[in-house]
């Protein structure tokens, strides 16, 4: 009895020192961290699907895929990289690339890239976003436009027909819209809405539309130094746009001070809100929503300059990954033309020109025609850090709709201070 | 020759005691070397150094230069007087709720008390991820179910009222939030505190003609007054060094109204990868409640 036990001891002593990790060996584990929640988004379950081909096709390799919030992404990884650690393959916003270059968080990959036969799939302006400091950190993968989102039953009531194309049109239609329908002395409908948390990532977005169609930049380099590529009354506009809206025209409620993206896109479903900046995202909600088919979209409204957030995606590999080869082909493979069609359908739109050249795009006019027509228009956001700008433009929005600063103060507050940032950079 | 072995056996086997006994300590003490030494000596280190993980090159020892930048800071100066408003807003209500409740539930005159105390216990064995991201559901505009119940029961203006993220509310609102997570602890630590009273001497006060309200202040609050400065103190810390409540709930916002040091601290260090001033603010965190709370605690506890 005792000689078996002894047996089976060194058996298993010597499975564990030789053949497991023989084996583990033969199976590379790709960490794949994005935003993707399959629970609540098609192309989510089609990309978990590319997963499971692509592991079918490649019987040594194992996807794990974690799904988490952008900002949950974003400090993730952030804390992982300080504990030398990360995923394989990590979804980034743009904006993200040059923090996360610098942080020495994501694999310069500009070489992988420059001999890749897929390469000129993309527009110059995707892989500007990829890039910083002139090396490629990421395959752009889903580029999206913004558009004005608007509610056509809420418009046909008031009797209008167009969407506003300036600025003057928007503060007109959103007025005609907010109306008190039951007789309580407040309108019923936000006649326009925005987000202005100083947490929500898409406020900042949104207010840097405003201020590219005052015909500004955020920032611009000269001499090799960053500046602010905006005046102070080109600043000022924006915040007297949003504050005659809110206290002269009462056309945007008051309760949307501090709203989050999700406030805003709930308010739209329901119509409460009438009309506001949004993403292509918003056709799944449309296909659940039961007023999904009075939903439109036009081009954001502009005071110069027609402009729009062209808001490019990046897949990155990760510094610390010890696949870095594996996780390439991976990416490599979700990103040809099949694959990135079959995951760019409903809350997504391609980066590739030849997948937006296919007819399921050109022929979908409300969400993907209107959205690929604005490309043009389209503005990135400068590939160098900017969270403290973004936190600021957003406070003093705050501000603003407050009445803790007049327009005027916050635009000069806004303009002294990214010129203060921007010069700490190097 | 016996006499020599048995003093050498006893010798040995002590000395193999005393080394088995530090024996057993080495995972403990390797754990906190590991844990909580040198994370602590290596943020007292950094503190003094201009650390930024965006140039890594250009790393500085700037003596007490982010002291002297935290303290100019406006940020910080309005994140102390935050964390000074949600810790004694938090802790004199978690008190004045727990006790209360702890008195209804130590009442002779309720039935069912030991469901009720287990139902008391619900909020605080609630993850506080999870409590914090049901409480911003049920607080949000237009949809949470709070706005929806306000506007049910007769307040429809109240419907788009935005608790966390208007700056008039949203201070009160964490606070709501904070107490109702952690009153629960206050209410089972006093009901212990409360059964240790001898009810011989309510009896006494009561031939003697005392109130119900006499009886209170004078039997039941010296009677519960150990425990109660326990609790106190500890809530006190573990408030004023809260970051998942507020972090969840509003991340600081709107316009930093509930930006408090921890929060701040998280900010500086992974939003905008300041690490030497984050570690700073973490320094001066610590000596702070050492000096004021750190004394009382010592006191209490030696009371105790």
């Amino acid at each position: 009895m005792k000689r078996s036990c002894r047996y089976i001891g060194v058996v298993s002593l010597v499975l564990i020192l030789f053949v497991m990790p023989t084996l583990a060996a033969a199976q590379v584990s790709l960490e794949v961290w994005n935003d993707f929640n399959p629970a609540t988004s098609i192309d989510a379950r089609a990309l978990v699907e590319a997963y499971r081909e692509y592991e079918r096709l490649n019987p040594g390799v194992k996807i794990n895929h974690n799904t988490m919030t952008y900002a949950d992404l974003r400090q993730k990884a952030v804390v992982a990289n300080q504990a030398g650690t990360g995923p394989d393959v990590l979804h980034m916003l743009g904006e993200w690339v040059a923090e996360f270059s610098a942080l020495g968080i994501i694999e310069d990959i500009t070489d992988l890239v420059e001999n890749w036969e897929d390469k000129d799939q993309f527009p110059a302006s995707t892989w500007a976003v990829a890039t910083s400091q002139g090396r490629i950190y990421g395959i752009p993968s889903i580029a999206s436009t913004r558009a004005l989102v608007y509610r056509n039953d809420l418009f046909e009531e008031v009797g209008i027909a167009e969407p506003p194309v300036t600025w003057s049109d928007l503060r007109d239609v959103a007025k005609k819209l907010a109306v008190d329908r039951d007789g309580d002395g407040r309108a019923d409908v936000a006649g326009f809405a925005f987000c202005s948390s100083t947490d929500a990532v898409r406020g900042p977005q949104e207010f840097l539309v405003l201020l590219w169609s005052t015909g500004a930049e955020l920032a611009v380099q000269t001499d090799g130094k960053w500046v602010p590529g905006f005046t102070v009354d080109q600043v000022r506009d924006v915040y007297q746009l949003l504050y005659d809206m809110m206290h002269v025209d009462k056309s945007v409620p008051e309760y949307i001070r501090g709203w989050e993206y999700n406030d805003l896109d709930q308010a739209f479903e329901v119509g409460t809100v009438a009309m506001c900046q949004n993403g292509a995202w918003m056709a799944n909600r449309a296909t659940r929503s039961a007023t999904g088919e009075h939903w439109r979209t036009a081009a954001v409204p502009y005071q110069k300059v027609p402009a729009t957030y062209m808001e490019v995606k990046v897949e990155a590999i990760g510094a610390h990954s010890a696949n870095k080869a594996e996780a390439w082909n991976l990416l490599s493979y979700l990103m040809s033309k099949d694959q990135m069609y079959s995951f760019t359908k409903y809350d997504n739109l391609p980066s590739r020109s030849d997948v937006m050249a296919l007819p399921y795009y050109q022929e979908n006019e409300i969400w993907c025609k209107t959205f690929l027509e604005l490309v043009p228009h389209g503005k990135v956001i400068p590939s160098i850090p900017l969270s403290q700008v973004f936190l600021s433009s957003m406070e003093y929005l705050q501000a603003v709709l407050y009445k803790l600063a007049t327009p005027e103060q916050a635009a000069q507050g806004f303009y002294d201070d990214t010129a203060a940032y921007l010069s700490t950079l190097r | 020759m016996n006499k020599s072995r048995r003093t050498q056996a006893t010798s040995g086997s002590l000395a193999g005691s005393a080394l088995g006994r530090y024996g057993y300590l080495v995972p403990i003490f390797v754990l906190f070397i590991l844990v909580e030494l040198y994370p602590f000596v290596y943020s007292v280190v950094l503190s003094f150094w201009n650390k930024h993980l965006l140039h890594p090159n250009a790393d500085q020892f700037i003596g007490l230069g982010n002291y002297i930048k935290m303290l100019q800071s406006p940020h910080f100066i309005r994140a102390i007087r935050n964390s000074t408003v949600f810790t004694v807003g938090s802790v004199v209500f978690e008190y004045l709720v727990g006790l209360g409740s702890a008195l209804i539930l130590n009442s002779r005159h309720i039935k069912f008390r030991n469901l009720f105390r287990a139902i008391v216990l619900l909020p605080w064995v609630v993850p506080i991820a999870v409590n914090s991201l049901i409480w911003k559901f049920m607080l949000s505009p237009n949809f949470g179910f709070i706005n929806q119940l306000l506007a049910a029961i007769g307040f429809p203006h109240l419907l788009t009222v935005n608790w966390l993220g208007d700056i008039r509310y949203a201070m009160p609102a964490v606070i709501f939030v904070n107490v109702w997570r952690s009153f629960p602890f206050y209410t089972i630590t006093l009901l212990a505190g409360l059964a240790q009273i001898p009810s011989d001497l309510y009896e006494a006060a009561s031939i003697d003609g005392a109130s119900k309200w006499q009886s209170f202040i004078h039997i039941t609050l010296p009677g519960i007054r150990g425990v109660s400065q326990v609790i106190v103190v500890l809530h006190i810390i573990w408030t004023f060094v809260n970051f998942d409540v507020i972090y969840l709930l509003t991340k600081g916002g709107p316009l930093r109204m509930t930006e408090v040091v921890p929060t701040l601290l998280y900010r500086e260090a992974f939003d905008f990868f300041n690490m030497g001033y984050a570690a700073a603010m973490g320094v001066f965190l610590l000596v702070v409640l050492a000096i004021t709370v750190g004394r009382a605690y010592t006191k209490t506890s030696s009371f105790q």
